[in-house]
């Protein structure tokens, strides 16, 4: 187990005892890559935040079910997968979603990174608004699953058994569509004639 | 083309939060310690009402016409294969692996199917009938499929506690890859079945045999298969 898991195993298991204080400092190691992921899902920094904190207060709910001893990190994931799913089939239901006041929704900024942690800030300011565009747009095209494994195993670094279990599948799949993802991305991103830009992310 | 080589401009792996809303901090002020759970924790308490129907059926109904005159060494071998087929479809849908908190998925499909392969294959090439003591379908004046019918249904009848009751534990705790956590589940259910015929159901043919008793186990996976899914979606 890593240094991150070992803290937050520690710090899930005050909080199950009652500790507020855990909670907090579970919140601010965990968050911020919930909510990346989250943002990488549903493409929506609005709904990123509101699903973080429907994550959150199902995992208060669920925290008795938490194995005592166990890595919290992945079952946070599939918490927030299984919101981020569900979020996504409701939108797949409701045609149009208007405002509060009837009007049609603006559409999601060009600069949709949001804002990265201090740890990732470099790598953000590297990615230029263009090329942060048409990944964006490239990674809309992937089918959802493909999308998951892709953000799961090579941009939030879970290995293929983690991927696996957070979204319900086997290891093997999960290779084949990161795969199959990283293939189809490169290929879109490359299809105006120029080779896609590349950036080296350590491997998992 | 190197794995490890990702676009530019994908989205990052960590953003700021926001703070924990309201209503979260409002949960978490009332808060009170919570006892949690261990890993064989739902194993036992399933297994246990899952065990509770069977074992009543076996003791109160005559055992099997043939079972003193079957070779004692496959009896407990046939009986043991259900049983640990039993522990383990049920042991991959409920256990989590060390360290983790779910149940994994892949080990779930993947045992329910070997163990409901295992026991096809047994079923196939290892039946054994005792000349004089066993019975075929047509000396009960059944066909073939009519009395697979009639112990495959009893078999999924012996599933129901074991799927109620795991559905129950795996609905609360609300991992992915329902369908396949399902497909062990109904596969321990079915499983316990088989164990239960083995003891009771003098038909001793292959084909009887497979296609009713293997038969009902692999209507009992797929019934958890569906059930499950269905169930996290009420």
């Amino acid at each position: 187990m890593d240094a991150e898991a070992t803290e937050a195993t520690q710090l899930m298991t005050r909080y199950c005892a009652g500790d507020a204080a855990a909670f907090q400092a579970l919140y601010a190691l965990l968050a911020p890559r919930l909510l990346g992921y989250l943002f990488g899902l549903l493409r929506d920094r609005a709904a990123a935040e509101d699903m973080l904190q429907l994550t959150f207060l199902k995992l208060h709910e669920a925290r008795a079910s938490y194995v005592t001893g166990a890595n919290p990190i992945p079952w946070t994931y599939t918490i927030a997968h299984r919101t981020a799913l569900d979020e996504l089939r409701k939108r797949k239901r409701a045609r149009v979603r208007l405002t509060g006041d009837g009007a049609l929704p603006s559409e999601p900024a060009a600069h949709v990174t949001g804002v990265p942690v201090e740890t990732h800030q470099d790598q953000a300011d590297r990615a230029s608004p263009e090329a942060t565009r048409q990944a964006v747009a490239a990674l809309d095209r992937l089918p959802e699953a493909q999308k998951q494994a892709l953000l799961l195993t090579k941009v939030h670094g879970r290995s293929t058994a983690e991927a696996a279990m957070i979204a319900g599948t086997t290891p093997g799949a999960i290779k084949q569509r990161a795969h199959r993802a990283y293939l189809t991305l490169r290929q879109l991103l490359s299809k105006d004639g120029e080779p896609a830009p590349r950036l080296t992310k350590e491997a998992p | 083309m190197k794995s490890d080589e990702l676009p530019e401009g994908l989205p990052p792996e960590r953003l700021a939060p926001p703070p924990p809303s309201a209503n979260l901090m409002a949960a978490v002020g009332q808060m009170r310690p919570v006892r949690t759970r261990s890993r064989l924790g739902a194993f036992a308490a399933v297994a246990v009402a899952a065990l509770a129907v069977p074992g009543w059926v076996v003791a109160s109904h005559a055992l099997r016409r043939d079972l003193g005159a079957l070779p004692r060494g496959w009896v407990v071998a046939a009986a043991a294969l259900w049983a640990a087929a039993f522990a383990v479809s049920l042991g991959a849908a409920l256990v989590p692996a060390r360290g983790d908190v779910l149940p994994a998925p892949a080990r779930g499909s993947r045992a329910g199917l070997s163990a409901v392969l295992a026991l096809l294959v047994f079923g196939l090439c290892a039946s054994v009938e005792a000349p004089g003591f066993s019975l075929r379908p047509e000396d009960v004046h059944m066909s073939l499929l009519g009395s697979a019918g009639h112990c495959a249904r009893f078999a999924l009848l012996m599933a129901l506690p074991c799927l109620a009751v795991g559905l129950l534990v795996l609905r609360r705790l609300a991992p992915m890859g329902g369908a396949r956590l399902g497909l062990a589940l109904g596969a321990a259910g079915g499983a316990l079945g088989g164990l239960v015929l083995h003891f009771i159901c003098p038909i001793a043919t292959a084909g009887h045999v497979v296609l009713g008793h293997v038969g009902g186990m692999a209507l009992a996976a797929a019934l958890g298969a569906v059930a499950l899914p269905l169930a996290r979606k009420r």
